[in-house]
């Protein structure tokens, strides 16, 4: 119940992004990786679920490793990992509701009227019941990404990788996301990865760090590691100060 | 998705569904309300008939042609119909083979025998099944007319090669061949004529004319074959230059069946307008007849263009469409 | 200097490259689409929606043009045919053109323009937001649950559409040789069964359905490769078009070649 990247590299056109990543998010424990703009992080989530693959180096997932999986086996994973996008990517040719048991209707037996309590129950968790008959261009750039939220945890996967939960949301409903992820990891002995510039909210939900920078992993270590550490990129980043980082290169 | 989109997707189907069944079998003349009955007629051969035409019965359609098949001793052609059930069967019933107009397409028509007993009908095995005959196909009377033009083309050269009295019998003796030819096209056509159509009215009429400017000729040559006198031969070619006249008036009426024709025709014509100059130089004196006569470009000329004349006319007879497309397109 | 001269034949070179990729990628495409038809508890829900948007939304415009074509059609044989040749030619170039040429390609034509523009904007749309990675990461194989349907779709309402479309340009010329061109409906309707054989209307339908095919699986391509944004949206769709477009009058010609 674990999830390992390693040594994964990926280039897209030539253009290196991700020179030997490695990274482990162990069982029950929510794994934050930061990291800059335009750093890989995203891609790095979408080699998870095997929606790109490695140019080298492997993800395992359940000791599974993602690339090596046959099409059925690889749906068979994506079972058990819900994908928050980082741009929610509802499906906008339907409405909240539908949004949200799609992953229902595919993977469990339940019927509709259980579907549609979990859908009701989701909903609530995001703070978006009554919103269920709505189209996705009729919500706010916030309201999307938890209808996001409440699509990826709605199958009860024990998997969640959370891109960029929190961004773009109030305080108020941030502080609310954080506490729907450690509910998941604590009440569902959820398995996650988040990433997310929010310093404040990554101490809230981390179990423990990972930095991504230049393709690598800069570092890896606790809340208490991260805060007492002296490598200035790590530090530069988590007090927003670039000086740091310029110095460091 | 809503009950109202999924009925509409469901009448638009059935709707093409119905268009595509009913248009096809409509086309093809099936009738589904009115119940069908089916015959089936021997020929000895069946012409350009085709499963699809029509049946008619005193020149009303009836029914289809549904199946042509040879029998399995080679003997006869079993034609099979569909007619409609209520359809009256005279007491000594016939098929006759027809074409219905001048555009190919032919029709299978139910008379009694007394109404053309000259016909050969072919026997049926079968009691039930009704002798048939095929009217020879316009084709055949297009290609007697141009043999015969062949003919009179060849009288000319004759004329003009060698004009000996054993010329002047050949030319006596092609001139009867003309005349039974013109005959027997004559026969053909009252037979078409006969045959419920309309469409040999020209051709018939173009027949008749060549028999005049046979007759003409005959007249001139009966004479040459008596006094080949020189003065004669001037009025033989006067006949002829009438002979050469009739035949081009006749390719004007075929010219009417295909634009194609008409470049052809045109070419008939100058070769024939040429005839008419050395004639008209013959009679002013100026050359001699025998090199007239002797002029090989102007034999060659008629020969080719009479041949280009038939081909083009059996072509026609046989792709009627592709000259129509060629005006449609 | 000889940069000079060989480069146009390197261009030409890379073009060929390409189109032979294209070409590659969407028979790979196709192929997966044939093999996700397997899933039908995936696909079969979204056939019917999406036959009323390919089919029932499109009757419209397609009955519209045939319409017009079936005028004019009957408008233009009567002025050809001068003459010699009889009126009721009308009815037969009315009858033959409608069913096998203009009547499928024109439907074919007027669809890739809606059907295939709309496939490939939407798929393309759904590509560039992460939709179908979305898709992906619920469990459901997109081919199947994206390709399928609208291809399936498209062959089956194509024939249909142009069928109708067929029955109303004939119907079009037939009213406008009664009332235009003083013929009479027995005249016309002469013309109309002269020459016709029930293989004109296998031959239109095959043609239909073929286009049909192509349009859906074309505009599935072009959107499933799309790339970068709205501008990437608009590329897929213009290039969907264009290229449906003038595959149906390859495959018009083909087809004139191989069947008739
Ligand atoms: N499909 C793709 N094709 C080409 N380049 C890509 C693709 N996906 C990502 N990239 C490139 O990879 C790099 C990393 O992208 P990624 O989305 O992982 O960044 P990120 O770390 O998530 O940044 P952000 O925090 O802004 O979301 C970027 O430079 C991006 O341009
Ligand atoms: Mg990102």
């Amino acid at each position: 119940m674990s999830i390992v990247i390693r040594d994964l590299h990926k280039a897209f056109d030539g253009k290196v992004v991700l020179d030997g990543f490695e990274v482990e998010a162990r069982d029950g424990e929510t794994l934050v990786i930061l990291g800059g703009s335009g750093s890989g992080k995203s891609v790095t989530l979408k080699h998870v679920v095997g929606l790109l693959t490695p140019d080298k180096g492997q993800v395992e997932v359940d000791g599974e490793v993602v690339s090596d999986l046959r099409r059925e086996e690889l749906f068979v994973l994506r079972r058990k990992v819900g994908y928050v996008f980082q741009f929610a990517a509802l499906f906008d040719s339907m409405s909240l509701a539908d949004n949200v048991a799609m992953g229902l209707r595919r993977q469990s037996d339940m019927d509709r009227k259980e579907i549609e309590e979990r859908v009701e129950e989701c909903l609530r968790l995001v703070d978006l019941d009554g919103f269920g008959p709505r189209a996705p261009s009729e919500l706010s750039g916030g309201q999307r990404k938890r209808a996001g939220i409440a699509r990826a945890i709605a199958t009860r996967p024990q998997y969640l990788l959370y891109d960029e939960p929190t961004t773009g949301l109030d305080p108020v409903t941030r502080a609310m996301i954080d506490q729907l992820i450690l509910r998941m990891s604590s009440e569902l002995g959820v398995t996650g990865i988040v990433i997310t510039h929010d310093i404040d909210s990554a101490f809230r939900v981390a179990d423990r760090f990972a930095m991504l920078h230049e393709g690598r992993c800069r570092f890896q270590g606790t809340p208490e590691e991260i805060r007492e550490t002296d490598d200035p990129v790590v530090r530069g980043f988590i007090e927003g100060r670039p000086e740091l980082l310029e110095n460091a290169s | 998705m809503s009950r109202s989109k999924e009925a509409l997707v469901g009448v638009v189907i059935l709707a093409s569904v119905i268009v595509v069944t009913f248009g096809t079998l409509w086309l093809q003349g099936v009738t589904l309300a009115a119940t069908e009955t089916e015959i089936t007629a021997v020929f000895a051969n069946v012409g350009v008939i085709r499963p699809g035409n029509p049946v008619k019965y005193r020149g009303v359609r009836v029914g289809r042609v549904r199946e042509i098949t040879v029998d399995p001793g080679g003997e006869l052609v079993r034609v099979v119909a569909r007619i409609q059930e209520d359809t009256p069967m005279p007491a000594d019933a016939v098929a006759i083979l027809a074409p219905e107009s001048l555009f190919g397409d032919w029709q299978l028509e139910i008379t009694p025998r007394d109404r053309f007993p000259e016909y050969r009908y072919a026997q049926p095995d079968d009691p039930d099944h009704l002798p048939g005959y095929a009217i020879p196909d316009i084709s055949q009377l297009t290609a007697t007319a141009d043999r015969i033009s062949a003919d009179i083309e060849i009288l000319t050269e004759r004329v003009g090669i060698a004009f000996s009295e054993e010329t002047a019998r050949n030319v006596a003796s092609l001139i009867d061949n003309v005349e039974e030819v013109t005959q027997r096209l004559s026969e053909l056509v009252s037979q078409q004529a006969g045959a419920f159509t309309d469409v040999t009215g020209e051709i018939q009429e173009a027949t008749q004319r060549i028999g005049e400017a046979a007759a003409s000729a005959r007249m001139s040559f009966d004479q040459v074959g008596e006094t080949l006198s020189r003065e004669e031969l001037a009025r033989i070619l006067e006949d002829l230059a009438v002979v050469a006249e009739n035949t081009r008036e006749f390719s004007g009426d075929l010219d009417e069946t295909g634009s194609e024709l008409r470049g052809m025709a045109a070419r008939a014509d100058s070769t024939f307008a040429r005839v008419n100059v050395l004639l008209a130089q013959v009679e002013a004196g100026d050359g001699t007849l025998g090199r007239l006569l002797q002029d090989p470009a102007i034999a060659m000329e008629v020969e080719g263009t009479l041949q280009e004349l038939q081909l083009l006319l059996e072509d026609i007879r046989e792709n009627p469409r592709r000259y129509l497309r060629l005006s449609i397109f | 200097m000889t940069r000079i001269l060989s480069q146009p034949f390197i261009s030409m070179g890379r073009g060929a490259t390409l189109l032979a990729a294209g070409i590659g990628r969407w028979g790979m495409l196709t192929a997966e689409t044939v093999r996700a038809l397997r899933h039908v508890d995936v696909w079969l829900r979204l056939l019917v929606p999406q036959m009323a948007r390919v089919g029932v939304d499109s009757v419209p415009i397609a009955l519209f043009i045939a319409l017009f074509t079936g005028i004019v059609l009957s408008l233009q044989a009567s002025y050809t045919f001068t003459g010699a040749i009889p009126l009721y030619f009308v009815g037969v170039l009315v009858g033959k053109t409608m069913m096998l040429e203009l009547g499928p390609v024109l439907t074919g034509l007027a669809l890739s323009g809606r059907v295939g523009a709309n496939i490939a904007a939407e798929l393309g749309t759904m590509r560039v937001t992460e939709q179908i990675d979305a898709l992906e990461t619920l469990a459901y194989p997109p081919v199947a649950y994206l390709v399928v349907p609208r291809v399936l779709a498209s062959i089956i309402m194509f024939p249909i559409v142009t069928a109708l479309a067929i029955a109303v340009g004939i119907a079009a010329g037939w009213i406008t040789a009664i009332q235009l061109l003083d013929m009479s409906t027995a005249e016309f309707v002469n013309g109309l069964t002269l020459f016709f054989l029930p293989f004109d209307v296998t031959y239109a339908l095959i043609k239909a359905t073929s286009f049909g095919f192509m349009v859906a699986t074309i505009g599935c391509f072009f959107g499933f490769h799309t790339r970068g944004g709205a501008e990437g949206v608009g590329h897929s769709t213009t290039r969907a078009v264009v290229v449906s477009s003038m595959v149906i009058l390859v495959l018009d010609a083909f087809w004139a070649v191989t069947l008739l």
